[in-house]
């Protein structure tokens, strides 16, 4: 079990959702979170903190600056990670910076609350998904 | 690569941002979160205050920057030279892959 954790942008929520929702990927969670990354550097400010202006250091990630962001998270069997991440991107994929990341981390166990379900019985199946190239 | 999620006070997200920026890891997501501990929340009286609000922090980065992102993050995070409870957890956990999706190429 894999869990797919991906950043994306606020109004690529539907869309994402349908796109996941038609490639058999139903189950997922969503938060709503702020982030900066790469691209959202601001190096006038981070040159004036290096030579050592106190008002560029006290500006350096302070709140506004962030931008707010979706961050979805699903859990998928090994064989359906790189189908998930090909959904995800082909949605969201703009070409701009801010798109957003997808991080793939491993999950040792599941538990299904109802049943009481153990391991992968535990994580829905993809009833019909877009074969992987 | 690795995980960060680091579990700080509200008030000292400002100095643990600029710090990994100062740092050279700007790219960071904020959550708000709420949580309890093992002093099992606040007692104020005869008012406990079960879950607190906390801000988590989370950040992928490879792993030869590890222990110095954890020692930028514990250097801003913490209250006082010797730390309060309360001041927060940072947790570690492995990163398989992580792909850009304006590129869609697996990097970070």
């Amino acid at each position: 079990m894999k869990e797919v954790m991906a950043i994306v942008r606020f109004n690529m929520m539907n869309v994402t959702k349908r796109a996941l929702a038609d490639a058999g990927f139903y189950s997922l969670t969503t938060l709503k979170v702020t982030g900066r990354g790469k691209g959202n550097v601001d190096f006038f400010l981070l040159q004036g903190a290096e030579t050592g202006h106190e008002e560029a250091v006290a500006q350096l990630g302070s709140a506004p600056k962030l931008i707010p962001k979706r961050l979805i998270t699903l859990v998928v069997q090994n064989d359906q990670v790189k189908n998930a991440v090909k959904v995800i991107i082909e949605v969201n994929q703009t070409g701009q910076k801010g798109d957003g990341k997808i991080f793939i981390l491993p999950i040792t166990d599941a538990v299904r609350v109802h049943t009481g379900e153990t391991g992968e019985k535990a994580i829905d199946n993809v009833l019909k998904g877009v074969p992987v190239k | 690569m690795k995980m960060v999620r680091a579990i700080v006070r509200p008030e000292k997200v400002n100095e643990v941002m600029a710090g990994l920026m100062y740092a050279g890891f700007p790219a960071v997501t904020k959550i708000d979160v709420f949580g309890r501990g093992k002093q099992r929340g606040l007692k104020v009286g005869d008012v406990t205050y079960d879950e607190l609000p906390k801000v988590m922090l989370l950040t992928v980065i490879e792993d030869k920057d590890n222990d110095f992102v954890i020692e930028t993050i514990l250097k801003a995070a913490r209250t006082g030279s010797a730390g309060n409870f309360g001041d927060g957890k940072i947790f570690v956990s492995p990163v398989e892959e992580s792909y850009t999706v304006s590129t869609g190429k697996a990097m970070l």
